[in-house]
């Protein structure tokens, strides 16, 4: 019987790691809600965000929370180029072209990456990695309470800039509506830039995260795609803070589920919950009717 | 059906296929002549995907169902000759059909639910159940768990009982004629009402079931005919490599996208698409896995991101295939259906 300690332990914990899954989903939530393009490279963006991180520690000693900016800025300007180059031109393909061209784009992303950095899993050794805090039975690790927080400000702040901001609103105008938010003056191609540059920067800034407290790898983006998309199909499609809960919620089912099933049929549970999901109410918990 | 193939051989059609054919029939003898190993070994791999393109075309180009699941069933072809060959002393001649039974009859349970899905959710279903097959192949110590199976070591005289021979040479054979068996098949098949069926779910769904189509049930029966010959493509992989295990055989990216990627190179919208695809992109690939890859091992990584090029690059400028590109620019005679070529 597992103690109710551990299961305390693994709801903590689970939220902690959930809050990461969190930002991955917002981001693909994010570009699939403006355009309705699917992104298979997410969680490519997301490791290029971790890896930045790796290499700004490695070769510049930048504290790996200092560098959450950096990921994110460079992965933006990548996003940026990626929309230009590649996603404008089958925004009104057909959708086997959609799929193919993001598809295309993780191969290059993933791989390009396992060429460039070696086939090797890496580690960043922060100071505070084995700062440990404890609460009763419950011990949190002070990097994933840091990513906690980074990962909740980073949320907040996301809100904050669609809800005030010009730009955000703009982006609220095109995703609800193309046609009438261009008719009103917004420059749509440009807002799909920036759509597609936060979205995958968003995701990067969850690979910074993830890099403080557990190793990389080139083909990471692998998993936490697989996450993203359960998360968002969880949360809803294109709802940004359904999102940003249902990872939470998938983080804790995760990691609350490892108590009681073996590592390999916990991911055969994840696949079949995912495909039941879709078959049930592809809306998701807290989407709404798709276009 | 017979009519049909004596029209599809007829004229020009029928001189470049005489020709196809006896290029490929005497190749092989050629690499074996000239001990070129590499070449004949990518011809297998070439026509192997031929074969299995070919199938996942039926479903994609045909019927609109664009699956990155195909590795289901050329595992599940795979693994039922190995297990019949290892367990049972059952010859690859009839394990390899069986291997492409099972495979289809896993389809037809698959197609009900995954058909309920439409467009990108059938896409990302197909995904995630090829990653399910290959976690339960993984903890299933019948199928020898993730060290996979090897083929029983045979005595010389019993190896054409086993069909095990050195190098690609013979199995190209083989190959070839489970290629035309398909060819057969196939054209028949999308020459024939259903064919059309068919085209028209891909067209509009809505639109077809109102002419009185039942989509789920012809897409059931793409589906059957898909997974049957990818399953044989799996009984090839099987007696040619004599090891199978579930990371080789259910990978997502060595075998689905593969597949998908011969497909869409060689024009989804063609009858023979996939096989031009497939000769194409194999030698490529297989040219920098072998000749760069094997060789600097820490570029490991690089084959797959030439697919990601080629991928790409057929995305965005050529959408419609190689073949769809060559009727375009007026090299090839325009079929009759070709007016849909890159629509939705």
């Amino acid at each position: 019987m597992v103690g109710l300690d551990y299961v305390a332990n693994a709801v903590v914990s689970g939220i902690l790691i959930g809050s990461v899954y969190s930002l991955v989903g917002m981001g693909l939530a994010l570009i699939w809600g403006i355009m309705d393009v699917i992104n298979f490279a997410q969680g490519d963006y997301m490791m290029l965000g971790a890896f930045v991180t790796y290499w700004a520690f490695t070769l510049a000693g930048v504290d790996p929370l200092l560098s959450v900016p950096l990921s994110f800025l460079v992965t933006f300007a990548l996003g940026v180029l990626t929309q230009r180059v590649v996603i404008e031109r089958v925004l009104d393909a057909p959708m086997v072209s959609q799929i193919t061209a993001t598809f295309a784009l993780l191969l290059m992303i993933r791989y390009g990456a396992e060429a460039a950095f070696g086939p090797y899993t890496k580690r960043i050794y922060v100071p505070y990695a084995d700062v440990i805090f404890r609460f009763g039975t419950i011990s949190l690790q002070l990097p994933r309470l840091v990513a906690f927080f980074v990962s909740l400000g980073v949320a907040v702040a996301f809100y904050v800039f669609l809800k005030t901001t010009y730009t955000g609103v703009a982006l609220r105008a095109v995703s609800q509506n193309r046609m009438a938010a261009y008719l009103m003056g917004i420059n749509v191609r440009k807002m799909y830039w920036i759509a597609f540059g936060i979205g995958v920067g968003i995701s990067a800034v969850g690979g910074t995260l993830v890099a403080t407290f557990l190793p990389i790898h080139p083909e990471m983006g692998g998993f936490y795609a697989l996450i993203a998309f359960i998360v968002v199909v969880f949360g809803g499609f294109g709802s940004v803070f359904g999102a940003y809960i249902s990872g939470i919620i998938i983080g804790v089912t995760e990691s609350v589920s490892a108590l009681f099933i073996s590592p390999s049929l916990k991911d055969v549970v994840a696949f079949l919950l995912f495909i039941a999901i879709i078959l049930v109410k592809p809306t998701g918990l807290f989407g709404t009717e798709q276009r | 059906m017979l009519q049909f193939i004596k029209e599809g051989l007829s004229g020009k059609n029928g001189q470049y296929f005489a020709i196809v054919t006896a290029v490929m029939l005497v190749a092989p003898l050629i690499f074996w002549k000239l001990d070129l190993p590499f070449a004949a070994n990518a011809m297998l791999l070439c026509l192997m995907f031929s074969i299995m393109a070919m199938a996942w075309n039926l479903l994609e180009g045909y019927t609109g169902q664009l699956s990155f699941g195909h590795a289901v069933f050329f595992g599940v072809g795979a693994y039922t000759t190995m297990i019949l060959m290892l367990y049972y002393g059952v010859t690859p001649w009839i394990g390899i059909f069986v291997g492409g039974l099972v495979a289809a009859l896993v389809g037809l349970a698959l197609g009900v639910p995954l058909f309920r899905l439409r467009s990108h959710w059938f896409a990302l279903a197909t995904i995630a159940v090829g990653e399910i097959f290959k976690l339960i192949f993984i903890s299933w110590d019948y199928v020898g768990g993730s060290a996979g199976l090897q083929s029983p070591i045979v005595p010389e005289e019993q190896k054409l009982y086993y069909l095990q021979y050195a190098g690609s040479y013979v199995y190209i054979y083989l190959a070839l004629g489970l290629l035309g068996l398909e060819l057969l098949v196939m054209y028949p098949l999308v020459k024939s009402r259903i064919g059309y069926y068919l085209q028209a779910i891909r067209e509009d769904e809505d639109a077809a079931m109102s002419l009185g189509i039942n989509p789920f049930k012809y897409k059931m029966v793409a589906m059957f005919f898909s997974a049957l010959f990818t399953g044989i493509g799996g009984g090839i992989y099987t007696v040619r490599f004599r090891f199978v295990d579930p990371f080789a055989v259910f990978d997502l990216i060595s075998v689905s996208v593969y597949i998908t990627i011969a497909g869409i190179l060689g024009g989804i919208y063609s009858f023979v698409g996939p096989i031009v695809g497939s000769f194409v992109f194999v030698p490529i690939s297989e040219y920098v896995r072998v000749y760069i890859v094997s060789r600097f091992p820490r570029f490991y990584g690089l084959h797959v991101f030439v697919l990601g090029v080629i991928l790409l690059a057929i995305s965005l400028l050529a959408p419609e295939g190689i073949m769809g590109w060559l009727e375009k620019k007026g090299y090839l005679k325009k079929r009759e259906e070709s007016g849909e070529v890159g629509e939705k």
